[in-house]
């Protein structure tokens, strides 16, 4: 057993399909997690997101209106909100690389890929919180440090307003 | 590094999945199977709608929702068993993909995907190796390939 007090998380869940929501939430309760906030589309993730201020936030990337993508970026560098470290696990359909890389760019901890399973939910779970990424400020990004393997090797030029911000919290 | 906030919530130790949270979800998302079928019924339907308003109208509006709708498909078919409504729904954004202006979506192949998918679901196909699909599949995957490859 892990003994991870999951009831004491709680998440948001952003996705515009019903169906994905319900199998999302699903396997977050068998996991233990009571407190689980739901939202249909981005403005209103955004309400309910700064009225419970969750530990993580688990995001569909396409939907109509405001994107998963345009969420999380708000999420991030908006004054309003409530928490701009707060976990971001990318759920989506989209597997390509480019994809994946404009995930990154806009401020996301990590990229789950559909179709899901119980295992992947369970691996990013874990992932946010035994492994939290120092977040890092340049002039065109604010978020999880996106030099995820062999940071120390890197040899570019050094871009970032400071070394490192917070962990995420 | 500050200190890890989440991690002092939920305490915990690393040490592998738990196994025992892992069956109890599996367990869980049985119960919800009997529903699954449904679900992909509910989003072929709303596939079959954003055609019909795409074929009436070929505005970048109309193009979006019907590509969402394939987007859905794709992502979620597989979860709900039915992978290859999955796979022709992923050919589909393909070619959705590759041919962004609404004008220049060519209908007919639009058309052979909405159609395949209504045929794979109503046919409750949900073998991953069912010839037929496959074919069907392969097909329109091949057609995609050329129509991308012209508009590149």
């Amino acid at each position: 057993m892990s003994g991870y007090r999951f009831d004491r998380l709680k998440i948001l869940v952003v996705d515009d399909s019903a169906h994905m929501r319900k199998l999302v939430t699903t396997i977050l309760q068998a996991f233990g997690i009571i407190q689980i906030y739901e939202a249909g589309e981005g403005d209103r993730a955004w309400t309910v997101l700064r009225d419970a201020n969750p530990d993580v936030v688990i995001l569909d990337w396409m939907m109509e209106g405001m994107s998963g993508l345009d969420l999380v970026k708000l999420i991030r560098t908006s004054a309003q909100t409530p928490n701009p470290f707060v976990p971001v696990i990318m759920l989506t359909g989209y597997t390509h690389i480019d994809r994946v890389r404009q995930a990154r760019d806009a401020g996301v901890n990590e990229f789950l890929a559909k179709p899901v399973s119980v295992k992947a939910i369970l691996s990013r779970l874990i992932s946010v919180i035994e492994h939290p990424r120092p977040f890092v400020r340049t002039k065109s990004y604010f978020g999880p440090c996106r030099r995820r393997r062999g940071a120390d090797e890197y040899r570019g030029p050094e871009r970032r307003v400071t070394a490192d911000i917070a962990a995420v919290g | 590094m500050p200190p890890n906030m989440l991690k002092a919530k939920v305490g915990g130790s690393i040490g592998g999945l738990d196994m025992a949270a892992i069956k109890r979800a599996e367990a869980a998302v049985e119960t919800l199977k009997s529903d699954f079928a449904g679900w992909v019924g509910d989003d072929v339907e709303r596939l079959s709608a954003c055609r019909d308003r795409f074929a009436k109208k070929q505005d970048a509006a109309a193009r979006d929702d019907l590509f969402r709708a394939g987007h859905d498909i794709k992502g979620q078919a597989t979860t709900f068993e039915f992978p290859l409504v999955a796979r022709v729904a992923s050919s589909l954004c393909k070619l959705m993909d590759a041919v962004t202006a609404p004008g220049d979506v060519p209908l007919h192949l639009v058309d052979a995907h909405v159609s395949a998918i209504r045929i794979i679901f109503r046919d409750g196909i949900k073998d991953s190796s069912n010839r037929m699909a496959i074919e069907l599949a392969e097909e329109l995957e091949a057609r995609v390939v050329e129509t991308c490859e012209l508009a590149a």
